[in-house]
């Protein structure tokens, strides 16, 4: 059975037709929560109330799309409303004291891992909107195309934004992470 | 290096991303669907500190100098102080509270001890020039002590609005926090502040201000419990059009009060 038809099935109320296509897609909205709010709790309540939220509107999805994106763009607006939340903010102040949950490791921790973590902290000083673009393009790997769907705009506007934020990015590494690019010079 | 190369190094570097393990959302939501009453949208995290809130609210009202405390506060731009007229026998407890960087307590009879060990952990550490372009208001440094010098630390979190908190250490003791400032701006979360011991009215250049004396609530958390802490220390309150200023330190009412009217834009 193919998504469509999980899609329909599941808007007509069926549950067992929708835990496989929440399976399917639960990683990849997992991991966007998770980089837009930089919790896991936040992001799994965030992951969840994704899922419920899409099935509460599934019979006004056109099954024709695909599922992923539009899971991605309710993931990113309740994502935005969390971050402005007193949840969010209670969070991120509690984060503030609290030991680092796992610690790292650095002996274990794998350069490229480091790496990541610097950039994702470079990310995070960009705004909201070009946080959104980094992360799915180059995070989740979403197409140009995939990346216009979950944005609602279109695809050469995504490219502009892009260059706008990767520009943005550039001077945050350089400024602040210039181990990221040290060396890496053609 | 090119956009192109710099576009594929982005690319590389996203692909090292540890994510934590993706918890079994398909079975929560398949369990919460199959529930005829679905929770109502609300955070652990967000329960938790609500309930223990709620029971630590609840008693506080059981104890008549605190209910009538309770029911009376002073408000200085967002923040809002709970006074706790009688000795604070009860730990005087809140809401997680923008109090970020705890300063070393001075007060007397305190501990002079390491009160901010977590330092590096704090969120959102920035430079100076960079949360000045993300703050939508002129931050201000203390030109008062003139030895003081530009901030050790500098961080802006996201409170409904840009937070920023300027940080302060001691030189010789990096780990120790001497002063820090906190720029809040008026569309923040409302500040309470239950239980200083000591409050007094004052200026800032001709502005109300409060000064209290703690103990003041420090927001911490163990495993997903929400707990608050309380340490000694004192804080000077003001608030300048759409920012309220917070100014902790172990400085005495009039230096506190000398820093605070010293405050001149970044050069």
């Amino acid at each position: 059975m193919d998504e469509s038809q999980l899609i329909q099935r599941a808007a007509n109320g069926d549950t067992t037709a929708w835990e496989p296509l929440v399976v399917a897609h639960q990683e990849a909205i997992f991991r966007f929560a998770y980089l837009l709010l930089g919790d896991p709790d936040d992001a799994e309540d965030i992951a969840q109330e994704t899922f419920l939220r899409a099935w509460d509107h599934l019979k006004r999805f056109d099954t024709a799309r695909p599922l992923r994106p539009w899971l991605l763009t309710i993931t990113s607006n309740l994502a935005s409303n969390r971050r402005r939340s007193i949840g969010r903010y209670i969070s991120a102040l509690t984060r503030a004291f609290r030991d680092d949950p796992v610690p790292p490791n650095i002996e274990e921790k794998s350069l490229q891992r480091i790496e990541a973590d610097h950039l994702w902290k470079a990310v995070k000083q960009l705004t909201f909107t070009d946080q959104q673009i980094v992360y799915l393009r180059y995070f989740l790997d979403l197409s140009v195309t995939e990346t216009a769907d979950v944005l609602r705009v279109a695809e050469g506007t995504v490219k502009s934004r892009l260059s706008r934020a990767l520009d943005k990015l550039r001077n945050i590494i350089q400024q602040d992470f210039p181990v990221l690019t040290e060396g890496r010079e053609p | 290096m090119t956009d192109m190369e710099f576009e594929k190094q982005i690319r590389i570097l996203a692909n090292g991303m540890e994510y934590p393990r993706t918890p079994n959302i398909a079975g929560d939501v398949t369990r919460r669907l199959r529930s005829s009453i679905r929770p109502r949208f609300i955070s652990r995290k967000l329960a938790w500190s609500l309930t223990i809130i709620l029971v630590l609210f609840s008693s506080l009202m059981l104890i008549p100098p605190a209910r009538a405390a309770i029911l009376e506060f002073i408000q200085i731009g967002i923040v809002r102080i709970f006074p706790q007229p009688a000795t604070p026998t009860i730990e005087a407890v809140t809401t997680a509270t923008p109090q970020s960087i705890p300063t070393p307590a001075s007060a007397p009879g305190s501990d002079s001890q390491l009160l901010f060990p977590f330092l590096d952990n704090i969120a959102g550490e920035t430079k100076l020039a960079n949360a000045q372009l993300a703050a939508p208001y002129p931050i201000l440094l203390p030109t008062y002590p003139p030895e003081l010098g530009q901030p050790n630390h500098v961080y802006i979190q996201d409170a409904n609005g840009v937070m920023t908190i300027l940080v302060w250490v001691d030189p010789q003791q990096p780990e120790l926090v001497t002063m820090s400032l906190h720029f809040i701006p008026t569309n923040s979360w409302a500040i309470n502040k239950m239980g200083p011991v000591v409050i007094r009215e004052t200026q800032v250049s001709g502005q109300r201000a409060i000064w209290a004396v703690g103990p003041y609530p420090m927001a911490m958390r163990d495993g997903n419990i929400e707990i608050t802490r309380l340490i000694d220390g004192h804080v000077l309150i003001w608030a300048d059009g759409n920012i309220t200023y917070r100014l902790e330190t172990g400085l005495s009412l009039e230096e506190a009060v000398k820093v605070a009217e010293s405050l001149q834009p970044i050069p």
